[in-house]
């Protein structure tokens, strides 16, 4: 042997394998994005840029409409349940009692339950108490299941969190709720932001609760997306596809770069992916 | 370094800086700490020193007020604390692992107990300068913990709670982390500290170096109970029993009776040593001679002799330890100088006989 192998456990088609699969991942999101500056109707042949699907989309009066309920269910989904889904998680980690085990799976039912079962109940729920779908329901509904996730996010972070460094805020005469406001809340806050902006993207796109929880009108974008889709399937759709792709990406990179510019090591992705520092 | 305005200022020159008072701590089923009386003096560098499990850390919080006594009481400056919540105690505590605030920096970090106490911001400015000063970290403002070695961490902790001028300082185990030619360093540095801020120091180690390097006072303690407390040479020199006799440097411990106001080792062998008067005769005892009263092959007049084998020989730089076994089961380590004269570890051969023996005095009969 001239020379010696390097990277002994490094087999060399990994890379090639790689690439596929990123292709495999990507490609038909890479066309839904190709075809929406497509020229003509056709989604079979690319024959020249233009932004009329675009325009389309923002001249049309209900499209632009359910995107806005979008964005609104979206946020209170991610607000309130920010909020609840954290305070869940100071209760399972902090409370010292007989049923914080029991709590501590239960509260995982959520993530587990077919969300056409979670869809059903909570139509069931409000036609039972008499409650009128609209865009509440949606966030209600929605609130329910997002819960579960930033407590899972959350809690993994507060677990990690060294007793010592909050009983170090109190030796140095910080009250229980100070250090709790100059202390423990910092040392979450990627995971908090991060959380916040998972439930915001899970909210954003989620359709089946939505479908069944939904009122006339408004109806949030996936559903609107999903009754036009069955008059036809227009390059209207590749536009909404590419820019709800934008909202998504946009939400990455502010859970990556809000950290960062607060001059924070770790970034809220790396809480997501489970890398402390990125 | 100058240390004028972390000087501590006691409130009652008279009353001892902590005073326990039968102070038991149970969890659950396990007794952490029992009936502790210890009296701490102002300004004293005062060690709690023990395996690990046998109280020391416990004891700590509970003058820091992160927990409570079973029973018993805690005095600080005179006054009982335990109504008093962890932060308006006037203590604080250098935790083991630092603690320190991550996303402050080293500056934030410091100020961050004289901030909750409302200390107008221009002394604030000062008294952080001062205490970066006292610590060797001017410079260092700026810096995140993060960027900081694990040496450096240790002296922000050390600055963020002397910072405060408490009446006591609570060290957890502070060096535990750091690597031995630091921790020598910082034990060295560490003292010189005390003595310059004069504040009191309630110390936990396990390790009997550095409590009897830094202490004025130590504590030994064992399965939650205080063995023995006194200054480093009593400890070292007069062991009150054969725990502390074992804990504290090289054991040496041998189990014996006395027989006729001397001792008889298990292999049979009889010599005279110091017998305290409440050992009758026939009283199971340990005998603990310290490794380096121990003299090899050429012995003085009046010396209790006796012959063994060399085991074992390990060599450690400046001395050579020579293990000896008397009888089955009996052995004794010895300390040898290698002095320029001579390299002990050319002259002790392992399997040979030899002759050793130690003035009688410096045996301790332990009960």
């Amino acid at each position: 042997m001239s020379s010696p192998p390097k990277d002994f456990d490094r087999p060399r088609f990994l890379p090639a394998f790689t690439a596929l699969f990123f292709v495999f991942l990507f490609a038909p999101i890479a066309l839904v994005a190709l075809f929406s500056f497509n020229s003509t109707r056709s989604l079979q042949n690319f024959q020249g840029f233009s932004l009329q699907w675009y325009e389309r989309f923002f001249d049309n009066e209900s499209l632009r409409e359910s995107l806005i309920a979008s964005i609104e269910i979206a946020f209170v989904t991610m607000v309130v349940s920010t909020v609840l889904g954290t305070m869940l998680a100071f209760g399972l980690v902090r409370a010292r009692t007989r049923w914080a085990g029991s709590a501590n799976v239960l509260m995982l039912i959520p993530l587990v339950t077919p969300e056409i079962v979670a869809a059903v109940s909570a139509l069931i729920l409000f036609t039972q108490i008499g409650w009128r779908l609209s865009l509440e329901t949606i966030m209600i509904a929605h609130i329910t299941f997002s819960i579960s996730y930033v407590t899972v996010v959350v809690r993994a972070r507060l677990a990690a969190v060294n007793p010592e460094v909050e009983q170090a805020a109190l030796d140095l005469g910080a009250t229980r709720w100070g250090t709790l406001r100059l202390v423990t809340i910092p040392e979450l806050w990627p995971a908090i932001l991060a959380a916040g902006l998972l439930v915001f993207a899970l909210s954003f796109d989620d359709f089946v609760i939505s479908f069944f929880t939904t009122g006339e009108s408004p109806q949030p974008l996936p559903v609107r997306i999903y009754s036009a889709i069955r008059f036809g399937v227009t390059p209207t759709i590749n536009a909404i596809g590419t820019l709800m792709l934008a909202v998504s990406a946009v939400l990455i990179g502010l859970a990556i770069a809000l950290p960062r510019l607060l001059g924070r090591r770790e970034s809220g992705l790396g809480v997501l992916v489970g890398r402390e520092a990125a | 370094m100058s240390g004028k305005s972390i000087r501590a200022h006691s409130a009652e020159p008279s009353a001892s800086a902590i005073r326990f008072e039968q102070v038991t701590k149970r969890f659950g089923d396990t007794v952490a700490v029992s009936g502790l009386d210890i009296e701490i003096e102002p300004g004293e560098f005062f060690s709690l020193l023990g395996p690990s499990g046998c109280g020391k850390t416990t004891t700590l919080r509970m003058v820091a007020g992160f927990e409570q006594p079973s029973e018993g009481r805690i005095f600080l400056e005179g006054e009982p604390v335990e109504r008093v919540p962890p932060y308006h105690r006037n203590v604080n505590t250098v935790f083991q692992s630092y603690a320190l605030f991550e996303h402050l920096d080293v500056q934030d970090n410091v100020a961050f107990g004289l901030k909750r106490r409302k200390v107008p911001t221009d002394e604030i400015r000062t008294r952080v300068a001062e205490a970066l000063e006292l610590v060797e970290l001017r410079g260092r403002e700026r810096s995140k913990p993060r960027e900081l070695s694990g040496g450096q961490k240790q002296r922000v902790a050390l600055a963020r709670a002397l910072v405060n001028r408490p009446a006591v300082l609570l060290l957890d185990e502070p060096l535990g982390a750091l690597d031995l030619k630091l921790r020598k360093q910082m034990q060295v540095e560490l003292k010189g500290i005390q003595r310059e801020v004069g504040i009191t120091f309630l110390y936990v180690t396990h390790d009997q170096e550095e409590a009897l390097a830094m202490s004025d006072r130590i504590a030994v303690m064992e399965d939650g109970e205080m063995r023995q407390c006194g200054t480093p040479e009593e400890v070292y020199e007069r062991p009150g029993g054969p725990f502390v006799a074992g804990f504290i440097g090289i054991s040496n411990l041998l189990p014996a009776t006395v027989e006729n106001g001397g001792i008889r080792l298990a292999s049979g062998t009889r010599f005279a040593a110091p017998v305290p008067e409440e050992c009758s005769d026939g009283s199971a005892v340990h005998v603990s001679v310290r490794p380096e009263k121990i003299w090899l092959d050429e012995l003085e007049d009046g010396m209790v002799a006796l012959e063994g084998t060399i085991v074992e020989r390990v060599y450690v730089g400046t001395t050579t330890q020579v293990i000896v076994e008397l009888a089955a089961g009996l052995r004794l380590v010895a300390l040898e100088q290698n002095t320029a004269r001579q390299r002990s570890d050319d002259r002790w051969q392992i399997g040979e006989r030899v002759r050793l023996g130690w003035q009688p005095e410096h045996a301790l009969v332990l009960r």
